[in-house]
């Protein structure tokens, strides 16, 4: 482990930097997520919000940088040695990325099955309370395409906890949500972290959903971390944009 | 500036390397995690299923119109007793796979190609790296295995049913009994043309399931890419098989000369 790095940070990226062809949308991000924590990142679109997620779970390689995940640096690791990685981080997607081929069941039992050699007893038993953490019953039997887009992502979600990752990385969850939907899956996500003690991402472009569950929020602007605080010392920001997210929030 | 061609050339040459390090990654998970047996079974039935009908249609009716092509030529020269063989031969070793493999393009390539670039635009593949496990074994490899063992056997089908509807229209067009029709079928067809033959059937079928799920896995692009990798998918197994026919066509002459001495 580094000896430079705070031994309770779950997530530290170092001078991230990454390119698509000439564009540069990371430029040199710094922070670090400490165990159990709730973090926001706010920032309107095209700023890199997903790819700042999709370069810890190793969709995307920085071009330049470190990132350290629960203390394994793994910014140059090899694609095999990646997957246990990113067993312990969970990622929800923007789209629920259901397999459309399969039930739910088997969705939120992929996982499992993959790295756990249990008996389909203790699969189905791990299915259901992860499918209950989600508030979701009786749904095991259905395909994808016969649920609403909410109980996808909840799906989504429970497919996620059902490895047991350690840290939980949320790609905007509730976009295309209605406003009862996105207060319920706000409110899980917390309940979750809380619940399976995980350390959180949340990448969004809704402040007033930042403010009601984050610890911390970080803004991020054409590939620059340009506020973090908690939500109180982000409220006393007087950074233009930071301030148009509050006031958003406010007039929501 | 740059001209088309090169252009044009530059893509095709980024194509064929991308095919080529797209295969030999799943070569290096089949033998570094293995090939998933239920599912490439799964993958078999499936593709076998949905185009053994159309493949014996087809393959009927491509028979079919050798005879009655041959039939026109022959009768002008009165050796009727050759239209067997000649329809026969020129089917199992040229037309039949190639026309065969055509329609299995449009029908098991284009489903596999627009099956998988779903899968990578709606992110279902991102999550089966997310969840730790790998495309490559999960998906594509039963789709590889699975294409060229099922493409292999309809191209199989196709071809039988091609004698049988050469057989059926020699003695309804050409009036020629069943006798005559293949007496002369021995002395055309022996077992080069019959292993030609196969040779084409299994070259155009790895072609098949190699283009279609890069294509597929390869795409970009939201619904549209959708769109292009299908379009692509159809383009680029068209054009490879009819390369590969004239490549195996060379091939199967040089043997055959090797093997006669000449």
């Amino acid at each position: 482990m580094n000896s430079n790095m705070n031994p309770k940070s779950m997530i530290s990226f170092k001078n991230i930097v990454k390119r698509f062809g000439t564009r540069t949308i990371l430029k040199g991000i710094s922070f670090d997520v400490a165990e159990g924590e709730i973090l926001f990142v706010l920032g309107t679109s095209g700023t890199g919000k997903s790819v700042l997620l999709k370069n810890i779970v190793g969709l995307l390689r920085p071009d330049e940088g470190e990132i350290w995940i629960d203390g394994q640096e793994v910014s140059r690791i090899p694609e095999d040695d990646y997957l246990p990685v990113r067993k312990k981080c969970g990622m929800v997607f923007q789209h629920p990325a259901l397999f459309d081929s399969m039930t739910i069941y088997d969705n939120v039992a992929f996982g499992v099955r993959r790295h756990e050699r249990l008996d389909e007893a203790a699969i189905s038993e791990r299915v259901t309370r992860c499918l209950q953490l989600v508030n979701l019953a009786d749904v095991e039997d259905k395909m994808p395409g016969q649920i609403s887009y909410g109980m996808q992502k909840r799906v989504s979600l429970a497919r996620t906890v059902a490895v047991g990752p350690k840290i939980l990385l949320f790609d905007e969850p509730t976009t295309g949500l209605d406003p009862v939907t996105t207060s319920a899956v706000n409110q899980l996500i917390k309940d979750l972290s809380r619940t399976l003690k995980t350390t959180s991402m949340v990448v969004s472009h809704d402040m007033r959903c930042a403010l009601e569950i984050a610890d911390r929020i970080m803004v991020l602007d054409q590939g620059h971390i340009i506020a973090q605080g908690t939500p109180e010392e982000l409220k006393q920001s007087a950074h233009p944009l930071v301030r148009d997210f509050l006031d958003e929030a406010v007039n929501a | 500036m740059t001209f088309p061609f090169v252009s044009g050339a530059r893509l095709i040459i980024d194509d064929i390397g991308g095919c080529m390090l797209f295969i030999g990654e799943a070569f290096r998970t089949a033998f570094k995690r293995g090939i998933p047996v239920h599912e490439t079974f799964v993958q078999i039935w499936r593709v076998t299923m949905q185009s053994l009908s159309t493949t014996a249609l087809a393959g009927f009716f491509v028979g079919a119109l050798m005879t009655v092509q041959f039939s026109l030529l022959v009768r002008n020269f009165g050796a009727l007793g050759f239209l067997g063989g000649l329809s026969t031969s020129a089917t199992i070793r040229e037309v039949g796979p190639l026309l065969i493999a055509f329609m299995l393009s449009g029908k098991v390539g284009a489903y596999t190609s627009a099956e998988l670039g779903t899968m990578r635009v709606t992110e279902q593949i991102d999550a089966i790296r997310c969840l730790g496990a790998s495309p490559f074994q999960e998906i594509i490899l039963p789709r590889i295995v699975g294409i060229i063992i099922s493409s292999f056997f309809l191209l199989l089908v196709g071809l039988m049913m091609s004698i049988f509807g050469g057989v059926l229209l020699g003695i309804l067009f050409a009036h020629i009994n069943i006798d005559e029709y293949l007496r002369n079928v021995p002395t055309i067809v022996n077992a080069f043309s019959i292993g030609t033959g196969l040779f084409k059937c299994l070259v155009f079928a790895i072609l098949l399931a190699t283009i279609c799920t890069y294509k597929g896995y390869s795409t970009t692009g939201g619904s549209k890419g959708v769109g292009r990798s299908v379009v692509a998918t159809a383009v680029s197994t068209m054009v490879g098989i009819v390369v590969a026919d004239w490549v195996t066509s060379v091939i199967s002459e040089a043997v055959l000369n090797l093997a006669a001495g000449r």
